[in-house]
């Protein structure tokens, strides 16, 4: 039994806006995976849009703090994976509409 | 927050002078230009050589230190050797330049002193990034230019010093050889090999590319260091077969650079043409046109053409790169010292509201009419022209200047 389904957490964390294109992290396509379990435990699996991106630790606090403004959450475990690499295709319409994709 | 490292991100009050003073060598630059003369511009000409070390050591190497600041660990991956170094290398590098100028212009005697104080502030400079790549436990191709440039960059300043010295009759040298060696070790090994390095790891990032082959790069960079090698080991040992297979090798190497960008463009998902995007274009066609130059001056052996060639990869290619690049560096340390604490507290602005539209536009504009005009008066020898691309260059300077300093306080 789980706290909070995917779609709850993709939510919480779509509050997180990439400051350098303006959109947020989940229409960009960059959170793989969302679960959590019945006590409150949160795993998250993510990607960026470069291996360079200098806010790379910064993002990923941001993606821990929005779990964390859910109630009754205990611990948040994110892991930042390069495969697959992300691309373009991966974000949302609006997002390759606005950037000219 | 405070779980944070702050590796990745300098604080900002240790790399802002470098681009505030950087800026102001610029407009001095194009203030520069009206000592030349058209009807005998030559580059030994003391106007042409304060100029170029105006340029390339006030504002090029003043803004490209600063920028690596930020950006080594970015490419690294590893956090600085020592950071703080650099609160010791502009100071040097102003005062060492501001000697220089004075030395070229007025006062021979200068020069050792000059180049001393900038042989020290580069030392320190690649001591620190010599010892942060020592950090990295595998080099990559772009960790390798980064090694391969500074290298490079090492040799160029012994050479420059050591061509100092000759200037003020301390020494006795072929200056024309050891000049040859000096040019090449600085600007096609350190500053082309560091743009063709890290312009790799930023126009994918602000264009969002991904997906394509670094063996373009791979090539055209073990073809520009054979060149420069080439290069550096004909003047040394007056060898000329050396000195024309060595810009074979390097003229051989941009096609690859060129055709790597070209796929980036290609595929760039972001499409938006930003001034960072019109300045990357402007800097690119600025660059094939002085190969085109330089070629005509091989063909046809007429000064003004590797005259012209040089201003172009100058201001139109080196100046466009890093103004271009400026839009992305200070806004980003800007924002990540004063709103990223914010984040999640207060509407927060984003990077691009920081950068202001009418002055950057301005700039690309009067910059960009500014190098035409003075590429066209250097190859027609019309003064009037060149006075006038000088005064389209000063307006664009300031309107430079103007902008860095809008996002510089940007609350």
């Amino acid at each position: 039994m789980s706290m909070y389904t995917k779609d709850e957490l993709f939510q919480a964390i779509s509050t997180v806006i990439d400051p350098e294109v303006g959109f947020n992290l989940v229409e960009m396509g960059l959170i793989y995976d969302a679960s959590s379990d019945d006590e409150g435990n949160v795993k998250v699996t993510m990607t960026l849009s470069t291996k360079a991106c200098p806010l790379h630790q910064m993002i990923i606090q941001w993606v821990k703090e929005a779990v964390e403004k859910l109630p009754n959450i205990k611990d948040v475990d994110i892991e930042v994976v390069w495969e697959p690499a992300w691309n373009i295709s991966m974000a949302d319409d609006n997002v390759k509409k606005a950037l000219g994709a | 927050m405070n779980s944070i490292s702050q590796d990745f991100a300098p604080p900002f009050k240790l790399i802002a002078p470098f681009f505030i003073i950087g800026g102001f060598f610029y407009v001095l630059a194009t203030l520069a230009i009206f000592l030349f003369h058209a009807q005998d511009l030559v580059y030994t000409s003391p106007a042409v050589i304060s100029f170029t070390h105006l340029f390339l050591l006030g504002f090029v190497m003043m803004t490209i230190f600063g920028a690596m600041a930020q950006l080594v660990p970015v490419v690294l991956e590893v956090g600085h050797f020592g950071v703080e170094l650099f609160y010791a290398i502009w100071p040097l590098l102003l005062i060492g330049t501001l000697l220089m100028i004075v030395g070229f212009l007025y006062l021979p005697a200068l020069l050792p002193y000059g180049g001393t104080v900038v042989l020290i502030s580069m030392m320190i400079f690649v001591g620190e990034i010599f010892l942060t790549i020592k950090k990295v436990k595998k080099l990559n191709l772009v960790m390798s230019s980064v090694l391969i440039s500074n290298t490079f960059l090492f040799f160029g300043i012994i050479f420059g010093l050591l061509m100092a010295l000759s200037y003020a009759g301390t020494i006795s040298l072929d200056i024309s050889q050891m000049l040859r060696a000096h040019v090449y070790s600085v600007i096609g090994g350190y500053i082309g090999i560091t743009i063709m390095g890290l312009s790799i790891v930023l126009v994918p990032m602000f264009t969002l590319s991904h997906s394509f082959s670094l063996t373009p790069l791979r090539i055209s960079i073990t073809l520009m260091s054979l060149g420069v090698i080439s290069v550096i080991l004909s003047a040394l040992f007056n060898i000329n077969f050396l000195e024309y297979l060595g810009y074979f090798l390097s003229f051989l190497s941009l096609p690859f650079y060129f055709y790597i960008i070209y796929i980036i463009y290609k595929t760039r998902p972001r499409k938006e043409n930003d001034i960072y995007a019109i300045s990357m274009m402007f800097a690119y066609s600025a660059m094939l046109v002085a190969l085109f130059l330089a070629i005509a001056y091989f063909l046809l052996h007429k000064e003004v053409f590797l005259l012209a060639s040089a201003w172009v990869l100058f201001f139109g290619f080196f100046g466009f790169m890093i103004t271009g690049h400026i839009y992305k560096i200070i806004p980003f340390l800007v924002w990540f010292e004063r709103f990223s604490p914010l984040v999640g507290k207060q509407k927060i602005p984003m990077l691009a509201d920081m950068v202001p539209y009418k002055s950057s536009q301005a700039q690309f504009v009067f910059s960009s009419i500014g190098v035409i005009l003075v590429t066209i008066a250097i190859l027609t020898k019309s003064e009037t022209l060149l006075h006038g691309g000088a005064s389209f260059l000063f307006f664009g300077g300031l309107a430079f200047v103007r902008s860095m300093l809008y996002m510089i306080n940007f609350k």
